[in-house]
């Protein structure tokens, strides 16, 4: 066979999964931990190392005593080894000062960190406006502009600090939407959560920049319980974005978050994510699990939508929801969700209709690839009072190479008949022919990869807000095609 | 310009060019009809560079190079263009956007700056109206959805808009019907230049009243066995191709 | 008498042939379908075969001023009247004879029935790389009161040829007559095949109809059905694609009321690979008509790259019509794209208030948005004349004055 520089599908799958995995590194910087395991204990321990008030411990105990009655979900189409809850840290946290009035304050070792990560806050952030509220192992590092979104009435801090600076606001909406027994995780999560970002944004007020959060596991053996709450009050509007990595580790790591939004009358809330958690490696070792509960209520005329980019994690299980309350209230989801290797990926999207003229758009991209396995699960659930509910639901897998597979679950369960549902689903292929095409008409293989999959994920990609978008991009080329950075 | 010798060629062991002999000149029109499993679209798909296949004796030179050793983009960029019996359907790429793509990419091959939007639109709109096209297909997604004919006549805009020397036009007229077939048979011969060559690969007689050819051959079980004018594909049609198998 | 019994008279008082006497002994056998047969699930048969039908048929001559009335007023007419072939066009390229017996590839019983007993029906060749510009017309008249009559026809479409049929059966003794019709249609290579077929029959009137095509490599056919009326229609259109780069086309229009009754059975088997199907079906039903659609898509096992479409809408505008709709697809390859989809609604009652906000009359809104409905499949007829036949036989059927030609 002749010796050019030839690109066949099977050795460019080799490449990306050979490739490797660009934020394994740790960060050298003291860690102040407690003891693996889980008992009443450990709560009261990081309650106290938190100097949280009587109810939030009471509340975390409530859901421990809940969690222990509970019995771990089996998901058919996932394989995974359980995680030893009894094997895992559930705090750590760098010996730094708890809050930061400016990033120029923070550790110089943790700054090399994120400066890695490639995220240059002090730079890009601040110039494109975004405040920013780092959480690295379970505590909130630094919160940037504070003070100019405190003009405003916006309260963006740290859940911790939430709790003792606003804890009426916390009391009243915390396990609202997410409550501690909803699942397995959420009463996991209820009790011993650690840190996440709490955002209350007041009633008529606009937030002028984008929110963002970005995670990282540090510690071996560390969990990551964040928990977020964001508050919409009457005819507000904001913007989050959230985005994760994780660095290398041999053991699984387990992240079991919990999201709880509330957009009240005429509210406009949008949540962006970007996850890049550690995948594992070609062999399926390693690797995040990721156990989200993510939800959201929608009260009259307001609106949520979650959009997310998912390209990591070994195990990923996750649907954001709606739960479209007040009447003509709107809910929307849309996803590109990539798998390589030996992921494996059971995620999608419940839209519960029960006010009157509600209406959910769900647009849902798979892309899988190696020897991976995509589920998209999603759930329309129009209830008997929902009059005159729209759906429209598209979800579509694009599949690279004959190895990997994509499988849907629509549940369209439907109790009012002047409701209008619609679903469609496609199934497409990138195989040798098409890249051979391409490369006929002068295309190159890499090229052809990333015109294809930014051609497929354009209308989702559309959604996010401009700066994510850019890295969203980087990231499907990057987790498909191999090329380094 | 193509210079194909002693070109012997199989797919998973089984041997399917058993020793091609063809030589193409600037401005010649050369068809190469045969029954089914002759091996013509093995020879297109070896000259476009598809992996599949394994080259075990001869060579291909284009314009004095050596193919054989160029990947398929860097032949496409040297002029090299197949437009495909089976075109393939491309996802989420629309018609504009890909040849936008595929002609940027050569004419970055070749050190030109790409062209300004402009020309590229009134170049797209002029070939389209060459080849009867309307207005909305540039939007769709490459080949989606689109019937037999139209995928056809997407090839032959590909190649009106990427001006390429040297053409294959694998079973172009295959399921087209008269209409369909004089638009495109228009369009190549309005293609045609001294300077560029076409290589016709035909089941039927009927393209050739169209296309006109200056030699025709005919491939059987992997061989040219007869070369001729275009009075060879009359005899052909008549005789049918048993005519030719019975003599080898 | 029974239809049945009057059949086992007919052909015992009939010379057949060995041949005949066999297929009509296997069809004895196995009789008319009932509806524990999967293909018959919800159509019974019980009222059309118990009825009292006459086999001698009057064959009497026919009025030219009535074949104006059914005709497209094209220029080659090939006409039946109860079973003889009265006239047929002298065509080049054509070659059109009467009835030619042939073998029975079906197991199936009217296939059975017809091949046993027929002895009328039309036998056309195209030439070679011939296009025949003028479409042809077919048309069967009964004029026997409660005529039983059956057709056996054949089409050969020569290699890179090009023809268009438009086919009616009409009843002109407005009695319950029964027409067993069956088709078949070889298409050579690259050739390209339109077959339209007219079904608006009398109220009593009765059809069963089998179409089988059979393609070689790159041909294309289209069918095209258009019902708007009639007692009881059966019909039974059965691709086979035995050479690749086929494609296959139906398109179907039913539009019944009052007690009428259509069911359509669509089959194309992939057999080779690169091949395409498209199906678009609508269907609108009021009063208490009914329908039935099953289409099946079979994609064997080395039929790679197909790209298969069905589409199967229905309209039901009364309380009480009703619709069942089947869509089949047995797929034994891996890189193929099907796909299939199935409405069933009622018109938009926002659209509907909308037009009659700006004036239109109830009736003509209902009528003006029944036929946007139907439009997609009316718009692709590509004779002018039958495209413009459909739009008036649609308005005509919902009663109402408009001008849709634009």
């Amino acid at each position: 066979m002749t010796d050019y520089k030839k690109q066949s599908e099977d050795e460019l799958l080799e490449e990306v999964t050979s490739s490797e995995y660009k934020y394994g590194f740790t960060t050298d910087i003291e860690s102040d931990t407690i003891e693996k395991g889980l008992s009443e204990e450990v709560i009261r321990t990081i309650s106290s190392k938190k100097n949280e008030p009587e109810w939030m411990l009471e509340y975390r105990l409530n859901a421990y005593k809940a969690w222990l009655e509970m019995k771990e979900p089996d998901w058919a189409n996932i394989n995974y080894k359980k995680p030893d809850y009894q094997d895992v840290i559930y705090y750590s946290a760098p010996k730094q000062k708890p809050v930061l009035d400016s990033l120029d304050d923070l550790d110089p070792e943790m700054k090399k960190t994120f400066d890695k990560l490639g995220i240059s806050i002090d730079e890009q952030k601040r110039l494109a406006n975004v405040a920013v509220d780092i959480v690295m192992d379970s505590t909130s590092v630094a919160t940037s502009f504070k003070e100019t979104l405190a003009k405003k009435g916006i309260i963006f801090c740290s859940i911790s600090e939430a709790i003792q600076e606003h804890p009426t606001l916390v009391k009243k909406y915390l396990g609202t939407v997410v409550p501690v027994r909803d699942n397995f995780f959420s009463a996991l999560n209820s009790a011993v959560f650690s840190d996440g970002s709490f955002c209350y944004i007041p009633k008529g007020v606009k937030c002028p920049m984008e929110l963002s959060t970005y995670f990282r596991i540090n510690e071996a053996g560390t969990g990551q319980f964040e928990r977020t709450l964001l508050i919409a009050d009457e005819g507000s509007q904001v913007s989050y974005l959230e985005g994760c990595t994780a660095p290398m580790r041999a053991e699984n790591q387990l992240h079991a978050a919990v999201v709880e939004l509330i957009a009240l009358d005429n509210a406009d809330i949008k949540y962006s994510t970007v996850q890049n958690w550690y995948p594992g490696d070609k062999n399926g070792n390693g690797g995040v699990y990721n156990f989200v509960t993510k939800r959201g209520i929608c009260h009259s005329n307001a609106k949520i939508s979650w959009t997310q980019v998912e390209t990591g994690s070994a195990v990923t299980w996750k649907y954001p929801s709606c739960i479209l309350k007040g009447d003509n209230s709107i809910g929307e989801f849309f996803s590109v969700a990539v798998t390589n290797n030996k992921q494996q990926a059971d995620t999608g999207t419940k839209m519960i209709h029960l006010g009157k003229n509600t209406k959910s758009t769900i647009i849902a991209k798979g892309i899988s690839a190696g020897f991976s396995d995509g589920n998209y699960r999603g759930l329309v659930k129009i209830s008997k009072g929902a009059e005159n509910a729209r759906n429209f639901s598209q979800c579509d897998s694009l599949l690279m190479g004959d190895k990997c597979g994509s499988h849907t679950f629509p549940y369209i369960e439907v109790k009012n008949n002047s409701s209008k549902v619609e679903h469609e689903a496609t199934t497409s292929k990138i195989g040798e022919d098409q890249i051979f095409y391409c490369n006929q008409r002068g295309i190159g293989t890499e090229e052809a990869i990333a015109l294809i999959v930014n051609g497929y994920c354009k209308d989702v990609l559309n959604q996010l807000p401009m700066e994510f978008a850019v890295e969203a991009q980087k990231l499907l080329e990057i987790s498909l095609e191999g090329s380094v950075g | 310009m193509l210079d194909i010798k002693n070109l012997k060629a199989s797919i998973d062991g089984t041997q399917i060019l058993k020793g091609v002999n063809l030589s193409v000149k600037a401005g010649e029109v050369h068809a190469i009809m045969g029954p089914n499993g002759s091996g013509k679209s093995t020879l297109s798909a070896i000259i476009a560079g598809k992996e599949d296949y394994e080259v075990d004796e001869g060579s291909i030179n284009f314009q004095g190079e050596d193919l054989l050793d160029l990947a398929p983009e860097e032949r496409a960029h040297k002029g090299v263009f197949l437009s495909f019996q089976y075109p393939i359907e491309i996802p989420g790429i629309s018609v504009s956007n890909f040849i936008k793509t595929s002609l940027a990419e050569k004419r970055k091959a070749l050190g030109l700056d790409p062209l300004s939007p402009k020309d590229l639109l009134e170049n797209m709109r002029q070939k389209m109206e060459l080849l009867n096209i309307k207005k909305g297909y540039l939007s769709r997604n490459m080949n989606e959805g689109f019937s037999g004919g139209e995928k056809k006549r997407n090839e032959i805009f590909q190649m009106a808009m990427l001006e390429p020397t040297l053409s294959i036009l694998d079973e172009t007229d295959s399921g087209l019907d008269i209409d369909a077939l004089k638009t495109v048979a228009n369009g190549v011969n309005k293609l045609k230049t001294n300077n560029n060559a076409t290589v016709v690969i035909t089941h039927y007689q009927r393209l050739l009243d169209h296309i006109v050819p200056d030699f025709v051959h005919v491939l059987y079980d992997g061989k040219i066995v007869k070369s001729g004018n275009k009075e060879l594909a009359f005899e052909l049609e008549e005789k049918g191709y048993d005519w030719i198998t019975k003599q080898f | 008498m029974e239809l049945i019994e009057k059949l086992k008279l007919y052909a015992q008082n009939k010379d057949l042939s060995e041949n005949q006497k066999n297929l009509f002994n296997s069809f004895m056998k196995q009789g008319f379908p009932t509806t524990k047969n999967e293909e018959w699930k919800y159509t019974s048969l019980k009222k059309i075969i118990a009825f009292d039908y006459c086999l001698n048929l009057k064959n009497s001559e026919i009025d030219s001023s009535l074949i104006k009335n059914y005709s497209l007023g094209l220029k080659n007419k090939i006409i039946f009247s109860d079973e003889k072939l009265i006239s047929f066009p002298n065509v080049t390229g054509l070659k059109i004879n009467g009835f030619s017996s042939s073998d029975c590839n079906s197991d199936e019983a009217f296939a059975l029935l017809n091949s046993a007993l027929s002895n009328s029906g039309f036998n056309i060749s195209v030439e070679k790389n011939t296009v025949i510009s003028d479409p042809i017309e077919i048309l069967f008249f009964n004029n026997t009161k409660n005529g039983f009559c059956q057709y056996r026809n054949k089409i050969f479409v020569g290699e890179s040829s090009k023809v268009k049929f438009i086919e009616r059966i009409q009843d002109l003794s407005n009695s319950s007559n029964l027409v067993n019709n069956y088709t078949e249609i070889f298409c050579e290579k690259n050739s390209s095949f339109e077959y339209n077929k007219i079904q608006n029959n009398t109220e009593h009137s009765k059809l069963i109809d089998c179409l089988n095509v059979f393609q070689k490599q790159d041909s294309t056919s289209e069918i095209n059905t258009l019902i708007f009326g009639g007692g009881f229609i059966r019909n039974n259109l059965n691709f086979e694609q035995n050479g690749s780069n086929c494609e296959s086309n139906m398109n179907g229009i039913s539009l019944l009321n009052r007690e009428q009754f259509a069911d359509n059975h669509t089959f194309v088997d992939h057999k080779k690979p690169h091949c395409r199907s498209n199906e678009m079906y609508k269907g609108i039903y009021l009063d208490n008509a009914k329908g039935v659609f099953n289409g099946k898509i079979m994609v064997r096992k080395d039929s790679q790259k197909i790209d298969a479409f069905q589409s199967n809408n229905n309209l039901l505008l009364s309380k009480y019509a009703t619709i069942d709709s089947k869509p089949q697809l047995e797929i034994y390859a891996d890189d193929v794209k099907c796909s299939h989809g199935c409405t069933i609604g009622q018109l938009d009652e926002d659209a509907l208030f909308y037009m009659r906000s700006r004036g239109i009359k109830e009736k003509e809104a209902k009528a003006v948005l029944t036929y946007a409905f139907a439009s997609e499949v009316i718009e692709s007829i590509s004779i002018p004349e039958l495209r413009i036949l459909a739009q008036n036989l649609l308005i005509k059927k919902l009663d109402v004055d408009l001008d849709l030609s634009l």
